[in-house]
């Protein structure tokens, strides 16, 4: 039988792999590439000299160091770093507890992850630009501001400076990616089988003690998949930080950061623009990947 | 202990109501604020509107050319999500039923590609199709077929590692051709995966900004969302006429929240099913 799948081998899988090749592998090659040439886009431009060839415009490692002395790079690098860990966090925080106590309710469980999951449904344009009215206008005026409900400074014009817009984005992102988050923690709920609760209660542990003993430990499949979903998602977020800030205020994202740089200079400077997304793409892979080797080594001792 | 109970029951349910009215609210304050003007939604932005006017509902369908970017993004969700299901599900089953090491090699970039963020490849992969003349409708189509690639086959590949080859060799012994054998014994047994890959690759696809952005621009021919970014950034010039965001976004996102109701039970399975099998 396996002479007739090897038969068929290259039929089935060619379409997939000759699309896999022209919209993502040559691009990425030809990318990786380019951040070594000076590419401004139609042309390359080396000692003052246009050319269209990419092999005689090699600058080495010439746009890394610009990228490393990019004082709007290095912002953008730590912002979403900032934005990162503060939101993965606050995601997981609230999605766990969310699917801790919706496991635990008999009626209407359905009712409310369907209405936890709806944020998630929509695009981050759509709903920052919602949520960029609720900021200006409903919690600076309604709420929060100085004839509000009561008054906050804190949470009024948190589309404006450079930290709010970081406190805005997490707010926003935590309404959104909650929900879905959720329904993962409550799949891994649902499997931890209950007789380890019946047998933990016989010998007497308490609420908090099958919570870490049992709970914890069980979910760690969820944990996995969670964080890989939200490192992942939240390195790359850029509708939500169109939408609300457009990078105004240093508040620009890597993934903004990559789009706009481009347009920062004259002649657009893609090289450089490249050379930041390559740093970009090693920066994602080590994180997500070490990220995923710990949570499953836990996975694994257990 | 049934007060204690009973206690700690209405607890949770007093949380759970209060998060879902705060999951709830900026919906609700979308679709108040789609049926005023500007001047009653800078006066009383929480009301109810006085009138339920649907001119600027109409006037905003007009503004980001509804009829026209729905039924593009429509056509464009469908044949790229078509596209992904049946050649990701075809090659994730050529590579679990023959254990070559090419097999492995190319399983193992579809899936590490998984970790390739769009800003890596956007710039070249844009200049290519500008090379290519495919900056348009149907160059988007092949570069979302080509996206939702990796994380479909990893899906497919996790799915039929589970199931069974001895039906598809009766169905051989008995005669079927390699379609028949795809398309009628092994696709109908993949339906579980394959609602979760339909839902996954249609929700971004349906939502994406970036990539018609950058492909179609300010072109005649724009997606829901990128009408609605247009319509954002030419309005924006005169202040934030609310009276035109609200409702556009509104009539952006009515599809896909009718689907979703609709069809939620399947979505809620589909996207747990789908993070449990990575």
């Amino acid at each position: 039988m396996n002479i007739y799948y090897k038969k068929w081998f290259f039929p089935l899988i060619g379409l997939a792999f000759i699309l896999f090749l022209t919209v993502i592998l040559i691009p990425f090659v030809v990318g990786v590439f380019y951040s070594f040439t000076a590419w401004k886009g139609t042309f390359f431009f080396k000692n003052n000299a246009l050319t269209y060839n990419p092999f005689s415009a090699i600058v080495g490692f010439d746009n890394y160091i610009a990228a490393i002395n990019n004082e709007k790079f290095c912002n953008a690098f730590l912002y979403t770093i900032k934005f990162t860990v503060i939101a993965v966090i606050v995601i997981n925080i609230v999605a766990l507890v969310f699917a801790l106590i919706l496991t635990k309710i008999n009626q209407g469980a359905g009712i409310f992850r369907t209405v936890f999951f709806m944020p998630n449904l929509l695009g981050g344009l759509a709903l920052g630009f919602i949520w960029k009215f609720i900021f200006e206008i409903i919690f600076s005026k309604v709420f929060f501001g100085p004839d509000g409900l009561i008054a906050i400074d804190a949470l009024t014009n948190m589309t404006q400076g450079n930290f709010k817009p970081l406190l805005a984005l997490v707010i926003l992102v935590v309404w959104q990616m909650a929900g879905y988050m959720m329904l993962i923690y409550i799949t891994g709920l649902n499997n931890i089988p209950t007789d380890l609760y019946e047998a933990a209660k016989i010998d007497g542990a308490s609420n908090f003690q099958q919570f870490k003993h049992i709970t914890l430990p069980m979910l760690a499949p969820a944990f996995t998949i969670v964080f890989f979903l939200t490192l992942a998602s939240c390195f790359k977020l850029l509708d939500q930080n169109i939408a609300l800030t457009n990078g105004a205020f240093d508040t620009r994202l890597l993934a903004l950061q990559i789009l706009r740089t481009p347009s920062d200079t004259s002649p657009p400077n893609y090289g450089q623009a490249q050379a930041q997304a390559v740093i970009f793409f090693v920066l994602i892979a080590i994180v997500t990947l070490t990220q995923v080797i710990l949570t499953k080594r836990k996975e694994v001792e257990m | 202990m049934p007060s204690k109970n009973n206690f700690g029951k209405i607890v949770r349910y007093i949380v759970l109501i209060i998060m879902s009215l705060y999951t709830l609210s900026p919906l609700a304050l979308l679709i108040l604020n789609s049926f005023k003007s500007q001047v009653e939604i800078d006066s009383s932005p929480t009301n109810f509107p006085t009138t339920w006017n649907f001119k600027y509902l109409i006037s905003a369908m007009k503004q980001i050319n509804f009829l026209q970017s729905f039924f593009i993004t429509l056509i464009i969700t469908i044949i790229s999500v078509t596209i992904i299901t049946l050649i990701s599900s075809m090659a994730a089953w050529a590579m679990v039923r023959c254990k070559t090491k090419l097999s492995f090699v190319l399983f193992l970039m579809f899936v590490s590609a998984m970790l390739i963020p769009f800003q890596s490849v956007m710039f070249p992969l844009i200049h290519l199709a500008d090379i290519l003349n495919l900056k348009n409708i149907p160059g988007l189509i092949i570069m979302y077929s080509g996206f939702g690639l990796s994380l479909s086959v990893f899906l497919y590949h996790g799915f039929i590692k589970s199931i069974p080859k001895s039906i598809e060799e009766a169905a051989i012994i008995d005669g079927a051709n390699i379609f028949q054998l795809f398309w009628h014994i092994l696709f109908p047994l993949l339906k579980p995966i394959t609602i979760t890959v339909i839902i996954l690759n249609s929700m971004w696809i349906w939502n994406d900004y970036l990539l018609p952005f950058l492909v179609l621009g300010n072109s005649s021919t724009k997606t829901l969302t990128l009408e609605l970014y247009f319509a954002k950034m030419q309005s924006s010039q005169f202040g934030s006429p609310w009276e035109l965001i609200f409702p556009a976004v509104l009539v952006s996102i009515i599809p896909i929240i009718v689907i979703f109701l609709l069809l939620q039970k399947h979505f809620v399975k589909g996207i747990s099913a789908g993070a449990i099998k990575e």
